[in-house]
């Protein structure tokens, strides 16, 4: 007899929905922490944001392989997982308006929204693939794949203009956040890591107390993106990279450096110059 | 029972009491709502309404319609037979006091018959799926043999005290009510099946589907019991199999909805650590 779909499911929900729980902090929450640390470091200047990319770029062509291995398949799998328990519940709080089912609720709203924001934000700054024919033939033309590892403030800086996009990483950013920590104290029960009423009080508090923290790591690195100077960043970039470049410790790579991606920054440096100029301007006849 | 003392809530009541009620005729049968109404008489509850409802067998309108059904026992909130919805909120009818329902709702008492649980008729619904989930997770002491086993080891006072509240639990399916993650199984009778065999098809059906929080909580009474926990790995078993502990979302519901006030959310804690541990064993025992 062949096995439906909903049968494997239902065979194996009890190891599927644990490994949905854990995937949830190890890899997921633990990369979103990291990254969003990394982001961070940003406030710092380029300088200090490019060291760190570079660091992470420093696994070369082995990059790709980490990225899907603990990064796209684990939020893959929490999100596909996600949807199919959400499917199995119905939300209630009109009835029953109590603090812990509206946290019900609210998790399930932010996983939806933190599965479009990852995919839109991996393609609008990653691309998702970086074969030529994707780059040229998908993500370039909806001017997606904004960001260049190797002039990594700049390119993020010039990404970010606008209102929209702001507003776009600003939900993403909370939502991600609130699922995170909602998560890790719904974890604990699940696991039965806390238990009683008053360690489930504690539990929340400290849980709480993480997400205030990284929603504050998360929306500083926003800012400090939004506030770069891309010219002024570009300069140190490219100092860095001739750099690393000289001295071994990146690869020269045209992905993240492409001919292409001069041409298109030159024409947003153009851009960024006039500004720059009028602001100048405005400066000195003040 | 003592009669309370008349309060000031009789001094402005209504002269009738307008009821509306979700009716159907039997199970598969279409529902609509139909408006009663009943003198008003001191410290009524929802039963003594249903019981003037019931003689007076004709709707607010005058249209004489056949009584409306529905099921009680103790009166006393203890056997959980006449557990409805009542103003949006699921609770015991008995002691469904009238005066505070005209509190929270001074213009009609809206009755429904609980959603999660197949109709048989008007208020009267069929929650044998409840008491198959206690069947699943044997929430029994097993005693029978072969010959007398004298008596069972002592139980410590602090675990009595812990178990106690478990043992309270009335199988009303308030918590299943108001639990988002469970939902209505309904199974209809085919021509021809014989009551064996549409059990068994029910049985079918139930046994894949999310067991509640009640018999978790039943699950962990007997878990705790120095006799009962003979059949803790059979428990554990039923806990981690289809429809078990992992389908629960963490909405806790369930224990802000319990009118005995059992701490339904710490026996679910207290099942996913055993779940925890025993696929664990499992995974590393065979």
């Amino acid at each position: 007899m062949s096995q439906s779909p909903t049968d494997f499911f239902t065979k194996h929900e009890f190891l599927i929905r644990r490994l949905h729980s854990l995937s949830g902090l190890i890899p997921v929450g633990a990369y979103m922490t990291v990254h969003l640390l990394v982001n961070s470091s940003l406030l710092n200047g380029p300088g200090a944001f490019q060291k760190n990319v570079n660091q992470i770029h420093s696994l070369g062509s082995a990059l790709p392989l980490v990225e899907w291995l603990f990064i796209f398949l684990p939020i893959i799998f929490h999100a596909v997982i996600g949807i199919w328990i959400i499917r199995t519940g119905k939300s209630n709080h009109d009835n029953y308006r109590y603090v812990a089912n509206w946290r019900y609720t609210l998790q399930r709203w932010t996983g939806v929204i933190a599965v479009l924001f990852i995919f839109f934000h991996v393609f609008h700054l990653h691309g998702w693939f970086h074969t030529d024919w994707w780059l040229k033939n998908v993500a370039e033309p909806f001017g997606m794949a904004q960001f260049r590892p190797y002039n990594a403030a700049s390119t993020l800086a010039i990404a970010l203009q606008g209102i929209v996009w702001p507003v776009f990483y600003f939900v993403g950013i909370v939502s991600c956040v609130f699922h995170f920590a909602n998560g890790v104290w719904t974890m604990g029960i699940t696991w039965g890591l806390w238990i009683s009423p008053e360690a489930q009080k504690k539990a929340s508090l400290v849980c709480a107390a993480g997400g205030v923290f990284l929603t504050v790591v998360g929306l500083s690195a926003l800012f400090a993106a939004m506030s770069t100077d891309a010219q002024a960043a570009r300069e140190i970039e490219d100092k860095m990279y001739e750099a690393a470049v000289e001295t071994g410790e990146l690869v020269d790579n045209p992905h993240k450096r492409s001919e292409e991606e001069i041409e298109a920054e030159t024409e947003a440096e153009d851009e960024l110059d006039d500004t720059t100029r009028r602001a100048l301007e405005a400066a000195a006849s003040n | 029972m003592i009669s309370p003392e008349t309060n000031d809530s009789t001094e402005h009541h209504p002269e009738k009491v307008n009821v509306r009620i979700l009716r159907q005729d039997g199970p598969g049968q279409p529902s609509y709502w139909e408006r009663h109404q009943v003198p008003y008489e001191e410290n009524m509850n929802v039963i003594s309404v249903l019981q003037r409802i019931a003689a007076q067998s004709a709707t607010a309108d005058g249209r004489d319609v056949s009584p409306v059904s529905w099921d009680c026992g103790c009166l006393e909130e203890v056997c959980g037979s006449c557990t409805m919805v009542i103003n949006g909120q699921v609770r015991q009818s008995c002691s469904a006091l009238v005066d505070r329902l005209l509190e929270e709702e001074p213009s009609e008492i809206e009755l429904k018959p609980m959603s999660k649980f197949p109709v048989i008729r008007d208020l009267m619904v069929d929650r044998s799926r409840l008491f198959r989930g206690l069947e699943r997770v044997k929430a029994w002491v097993p005693v029978d043999s072969y010959y007398d086993m004298g008596a069972g080891p002592r139980q410590a006072r602090s675990d009595q005290e812990e178990a106690y509240p478990l043992s309270q639990c009335m199988s009303c399916g308030c918590c299943l009510e108001a639990c988002p993650q469970y939902q209505k199984v309904e199974i209809y009778r085919r021509p021809g099946e014989t009551d064996e065999q549409f059990e068994a098809r029910k049985n079918e059906a139930y046994d894949e589907a999310f067991l509640g929080a009640a018999p978790i909580s039943q699950a962990v009474l007997f878990n705790s019991h120095p006799t009962g926990k003979n059949a803790k790995d059979e428990r554990m078993e039923a806990l981690t199999g289809p429809g078990g502990i992992q389908a629960c979302g963490n909405a806790q519901n369930c224990v802000a909805v319990c009118p005995k006030e059992i701490p339904l959310t710490k026996s679910i804690g207290k099942a996913g650590r055993a779940a925890t541990v025993h696929s664990i064993k499992k995974l590393f025992d065979r």
